[in-house]
């Protein structure tokens, strides 16, 4: 306790040290006993003491992530709440949900209900309605709950991919032939660049530029093929989608990656494209002497340009792998470099 | 050496004492203050005024305090929750981090900072004046008239603080995840129904009893203990607070030990 | 026996019957007044022991004994506690002033001392 000021009070019985020492712990006092008896009225009220709830009984063989307290969700609008969980002698799992009365017009006999299973973040339940014209659902109802796990597909999805990419890594290696030919192209364009080297860079790129379509046919084919494999993914993600009743959401990491790839590739074709339009020009610059000086800077600066949005698209594929590895636990280093 | 070990065992040994001593006294104190024979007109003064100075005297700028890093804390969770998309676990997380762990905590070190020093140096003072022996022969029990007041008065204070901040700390993460608006108080609701069970309320409940508990007994048990050397004040001060601090930590570890493994 | 520091004098004094008969506080601060009425000493009511001369200390510390009007007073060598008064009178002319309050007072002092008490010693036990 600490020393209070003394009060100059003058020596008649005394003035009280200090003024309305009572008033003040009463009104403490009465405000933590209101705030600490209120809160505990609302906390029973959050956990629904005091709501008339309908009983629904789910069976399921497996729920994993699924514990006491965890809503139930109806459009996303969470309905209720998982109250009990227990196992029965064969085997299977009965989840005790309390649906509030006023919530219970959502539910009809025609409801059907479903487990999902996110990458990030718990498990959901949740209740499907077509027809809201249906008979209500009875109270202590008991339906199945089906489960749908999207996770189950993801490596299926992890090994196309890693395929996609270990294409574009033999592509992009280190003596490859489309980076041999960028170096060509490199040498042949330093050269026309060169005071001296013209006509050597002349000389040089009919073959050069030969092995640089060659590559480029390469690649396309490897694209055409790459698109192929992420139809097929999608294919993949339709069947889910079909298997599953009512599935956005859950399969969006998934779709969301495979947009990413596609418009990586899209990419790649793009700079493949780009690369294709210089080599034309080279081309038409073997044919056209005099208009060669003007081409052969265009050509370089392109050539650059040509090397940057590569680089990119590599990178974004690099960056898609390092995304699936996160989002994936079992997946492994995977890099790619531009030499 | 033999000199060396018996001098460490000499110290652990009055370190167990002391303890001992904090222990028996909390019993004592437990006791007094449930017995309703113990509650007079000289005590009810002291309880009075000991929650006066540990809980009103600093209520407004504590609450202040509270607020800011309340919502300090809030902003970050749910910031950070937001970024990764986790935005439906922030309220429940905010809720569980500031009302069930950190304001607790906080207000149990603010009132052992100032109140808990300021009773030690009181006992310590009192013990080595011989003012607690002048009350005795005056036919006064200290241990009902000085001690068992202030340790409820601590309780109390530690309570109704905790209190306040916490339904304060509600109010502003509901303002901060949702915005000034009541519609999404059913959405609230669900979440504090999912956050505190009747175990969690009871734990809170009891951690800020417990924390009200050491900031005062220890306090009071250490200065009991000192030396009647003016010189071992000090020392006394010093040797409760750093108690006080493991006794607040063990506490807290204990608690989320308790909840969470 | 010190007084408690951190109250008043009257607080220290009205404590005692508040404590003992659990009286409120009005009452009781109501008796120590009297008391230090009686005693002249009034002025010291909302001091604190720090602030204290010797006599009022004294005093306060005589009434704080007194207000529970135990048997006996006992006062150990006065002189420790009242250095710098000519206390043989001063005691006299307090025990006198509060003589309704006190059943039986004793003072120990030194043998050497006992000249002092004259002609009216109430009980000087030599020593």
């Amino acid at each position: 306790m600490e020393r209070a000021p003394i009060s100059p009070a003058p020596p008649v019985p005394r003035a009280p040290l200090i003024k309305n020492l009572e008033f003040k712990i009463g009104l403490l006092l009465a405000l933590t006993v209101l705030l600490i008896a209120a809160f505990f009225a609302y906390a029973l009220y959050a956990r629904g003491a005091f709501q008339v709830s309908n009983k629904l009984i789910l069976t399921a063989e497996d729920v994993e992530g699924v514990s006491i307290g965890m809503p139930i969700s109806y459009s996303g609008f969470p309905i209720g709440k998982v109250s009990r969980l227990h196992l029965l002698d064969d085997g299977q799992i009965q989840i005790e949900l309390a649906i509030p009365r006023e919530d219970a017009r959502w539910l009809r006999e025609s409801s059907v209900f479903t487990l999902e299973k996110a990458l990030v973040g718990g498990a959901k339940i949740k209740a499907h309605t077509t027809n809201l014209q249906d008979p209500p659902l009875a109270d202590g109802a008991v339906r199945p709950l089906y489960t749908g796990d999207s996770t189950k597909d993801i490596p299926v999805l992890i090994a196309k991919v890693k395929n996609i990419l270990a294409n574009v890594e033999t592509m992009t290696a280190a003596g490859a032939p489309i980076n041999q030919t960028l170096d060509h192209v490199e040498v042949m364009t330093g050269r026309m660049a060169g005071e001296n080297g013209l006509i050597g860079g002349l000389m040089g790129s009919p073959e050069d530029a030969r092995k640089v379509v060659k590559a480029l046919d390469r690649a396309d084919t490897l694209l055409a093929s790459l698109n192929g494999v992420s139809l097929k993914v999608d294919g993949v993600l339709s069947k889910v989608d079909r298997r599953l009743f009512d599935q956005h959401g859950v399969m969006d990491q998934a779709q969301l990656a495979i947009v990413n790839v596609n418009a990586i590739l899209g990419d790649a074709r793009e700079s493949l494209k780009k690369a294709d339009a210089i080599l034309a020009n080279a081309q038409t610059a073997s044919k056209d002497l005099t208009q060669i000086t003007g081409n052969v800077a265009e050509a370089t600066t392109d050539m650059g340009r040509l090397r940057l949005d590569i680089d990119d698209s590599l990178r974004k594929v690099n960056h898609l792998i390092n995304e699936i590895n996160k989002k994936w636990p079992f997946a492994r280093d995977v890099e790619i470099k531009t030499p | 050496m033999t000199n060396f070990l018996t001098r460490r065992g000499a110290a652990l040994l009055a370190m167990l004492r002391v303890w001992r001593a904090t222990l028996s006294l909390t019993g004592e104190v437990v006791v007094a203050a449930l017995s309703p024979a113990v509650y007079n007109s000289a005590t009810r003064t002291v309880v009075m005024k000991q929650i006066y100075f540990t809980a009103v005297q600093i209520l407004v700028p504590f609450t202040l305090f509270a607020a800011i890093l309340s919502f300090v804390l809030i902003q970050i969770v749910v910031g950070t929750a937001a970024k990764y998309g986790l935005s439906e676990y922030a309220l429940e997380m905010v809720v569980r981090l500031l009302v069930l762990e950190v304001l607790p905590l906080v207000t149990a070190l603010f009132v052992a900072l100032r109140s808990g020093s300021a009773i030690n140096t009181e006992v310590a003072l009192m013990r080595i004046n011989n003012e607690l022996e002048a009350l005795e022969d005056s036919g006064v029990d200290t241990l009902r008239l000085e001690f068992m007041p202030r340790v409820i008065g601590g309780m109390l204070s530690v309570l109704s603080l905790t209190a306040i901040t916490s339904v304060l700390a509600l109010v502003l993460a509901y303002l901060a995840v949702y915005g000034l608006q009541p519609w999404s108080l059913p959405d609230f609701t669900r979440v504090m129904g999912q956050v505190f069970g009747g175990g969690i309320l009871a734990g809170l409940g009891a951690k800020a009893l417990v924390f009200g508990l050491a900031v005062t007994v220890i306090p009071v048990a250490e200065g009991l203990a000192t030396p009647k050397m003016m010189f071992m004040a000090p020392i006394s001060v010093l040797r409760g607070m750093v108690r006080l601090f493991f006794v607040l930590m063990f506490i807290e570890v204990a608690s989320l030990a308790f909840k969470y493994i | 026996m010190p007084l408690r520091a951190n109250l008043s004098v009257l607080d220290n004094i009205a404590l005692i019957p508040q404590y003992r008969h659990n009286l409120d506080y009005e009452t009781a601060s109501g008796q120590a007044w009297n008391l230090l009425l009686l005693s002249g000493v009034e002025s010291a009511a909302l001091k604190r022991d720090p602030q204290l001369d010797h006599v009022e200390r004294f005093t306060a510390k005589l009434l704080r004994a007194a207000i529970e009007q135990p048997p006996i007073i006992l006062i150990d060598r006065p002189a420790l506690l009242l250095p710098d008064t000519h206390y043989p009178r001063f005691l006299r002319g307090m025990l006198e002033r509060l003589s309704d309050h006190l059943n039986d007072c004793w003072i120990l002092d030194y043998r050497w001392n006992a000249p002092l008490y004259h002609p009216h010693p109430p009980s000087p036990a030599p020593r």
